[in-house]
């Protein structure tokens, strides 16, 4: 009998990033609209850098990136290629099953990385936003601390939800509540109750460590309970979205 | 086991699969041998293709074996699945990808070092060579299911397994698609397919098993098993224009009754 050779794990890991980060070059029209909505919002709110503090802008143009990411590119992707029979044509390879979800996470954590370097530059072309090295360093950890909570719910979509078309509808509502309950809701427009909840809903921890990353001076008590409820949504949602995911639609 | 005998590449042993308290398939037992095709028949919902997904660890099940050119499937998945190529009822690639990057793709995820040459062989072989720039889903029916056969022995695995691979062909593409099966069983390789087509069943497979209501009915050479059944009441009165063909056996034993 002929011995059995099994690839490297970081082997097959090597061979669907590449593809994955492939298939993310060739949809770039739909990774310009990541980019686009948290670029607009930081434009657009030039007048308050002013008033409201360069960490206050920034932080939540970052915050609707990184919902984007989550909601609509992982969750959409996953859906998708899910229905096509993709994840299963993987699956019968000899290479543990974790590692296509492990590539997909990768390509999203990049996405994070390039969209926050996105927002930097914008910030500091259009506003003139400067941090400080650590300031940086902190949001790039923040902002990968936060995407992964919108990773988590994208993945809690998927899980709860076959149809990728059910998928993409539900995504872009959860989407669209986030933005406006963190717009309204964020500053108060809905009451001191709402503005309350806002603060402490998976929107406003992301929000308050990211702001708090930008400015590590400022980071309060407050920010590390936001970072702990940041974390412990992250834990909640992946635990059901990864409990409850099916990898075909049938 | 019989010293003539080809050694078995897939051994199933009273395998059970079952969904929820649906057992879809109840103690299926069968082994397939080097330099066999083996063709699993049945009518739609019969356990074909939840067999074939259990020995390829697409799901779990409830009891029996199934070994893997020695290989026990539940204790060394991947090693099993090593020894094994798969072609999906229906599967996709990436739309994204290009024929040579999605053929990159599988040669990494199965440990296979593909330089530029062998990259051109390959899409020589299968009559691509112009279509490796080309995109998955800019391909024909026909040369997609090349591209997913060429993929599925690309690391030239021992076992091949392919679930209904010649579904909405056209007769030139299923008659190469057909050679190309019998060129891997030429390679010493043992081949499972699953049909609708008796046809094609009768034509390309060495031994074939009927599956109904997830239970193995009957495994024999086509031949065989028509000659077995040629008398039987059930098969004299489905056949048609007084020849006993293997779609009469099938029928006699699986029910006229269509199945959704």
């Amino acid at each position: 009998m002929e011995e059995t050779i099994i690839p490297k794990t970081s082997t097959v890991l090597t061979a669907l990033l590449r593809a994955d980060f492939t298939t993310l070059w060739r949809n770039r029209r739909a990774v310009v609209m990541v980019f686009l909505v948290p670029i607009v919002i930081l434009v657009s709110w030039k007048d308050l850098v002013a008033k409201m503090g360069a960490a206050f802008a920034l932080s939540n143009s970052l915050t609707y990136g990184l919902i984007a990411i989550g909601l609509m590119g992982y969750t959409n992707s996953i859906a998708r290629d899910r229905d096509k029979g993709i994840f299963q044509r993987l699956r019968v390879a000899p290479g543990p099953n974790w590692t296509i979800m492990i590539s997909r996470i990768v390509v999203q954590l990049s996405m994070i990385a390039l969209v926050t370097t996105a927002i930097f530059i914008v910030g500091y072309d259009y506003d003139k936003i400067t941090l400080t090295p650590a300031g940086y360093a902190l949001t790039y950890l923040t902002a990968i601390v936060g995407g992964a909570v919108y990773l988590a719910l994208g993945q809690i979509i998927v899980g709860l939800i076959k149809n990728p078309e059910t998928v993409n509808s539900t995504s872009r509502l959860v989407y669209f509540s986030f933005v406006i309950v963190g717009i309204f809701g964020g500053m108060g427009m809905l009451g001191k109750q709402i503005q309350e909840i806002t603060q402490w809903s998976p929107y406003g921890t992301v929000k308050t460590i990211l702001a708090a990353g930008m400015v590590p001076s400022s980071w309060t008590m407050d920010s590390t309970y936001a970072l702990l409820a940041t974390l412990g949504y992250t834990l909640v949602f992946a635990t059901i979205g990864i409990k409850n995911f099916k990898w075909n639609t049938k | 086991m019989d010293n003539n005998q080809p050694e078995s590449i897939l051994k199933v042993s009273d395998l059970c699969v079952q969904y929820g308290t649906f057992k879809a398939v109840k103690e299926v037992s069968f082994d397939v041998r080097k330099g066999e095709i083996f063709g699993l028949l049945g009518p739609n919902g019969a356990g074909k293709t939840s067999t074939l997904s259990a020995i390829e660890g697409l799901i779990k099940y409830q009891s029996g074996t199934v070994i893997v050119d020695g290989h026990d499937a539940k204790e060394k998945p991947l090693y099993a699945r090593a020894a094994m190529g798969v072609q999906l009822q229906s599967t996709s690639f990436q739309a994204e990808l290009k024929v040579s990057e999605i053929l990159q793709l599988f040669a990494g995820i199965y440990g296979i070092k593909l330089t530029n040459e062998k990259l051109s062989a390959i899409l020589k072989d299968i009559s691509l060579e112009d279509a490796a720039g080309k995109r998955f889903g800019q391909l024909s029916g026909g040369q997609q299911q090349r591209v997913s056969l060429v993929i599925s022995t690309i690391h030239n695995p021992r076992l091949v397994l392919l679930d209904e691979p010649t579904t909405g062909l056209d007769p030139q593409s299923r008659r190469q698609l057909w050679e190309r099966i019998e060129a891997i069983r030429e390679r010493g390789h043992a081949v499972v397919l699953t049909t609708h087509s008796m046809e094609e069943a009768e034509s390309v497979c060495d031994r074939i098993g009927i599956i109904d209501h997830g239970k193995v009915i009957t495994i024999d050479t086509p031949q065989a098993l028509i000659e077995k059944h040629r008398n039987d009441p059930e098969v004299i009165a489905v056949s048609r224009k007084g020849r006993v063909t293997l779609e009469d056996v099938f029928i006699a034993l699986t029910g006229k009754t269509v199945r959704a």
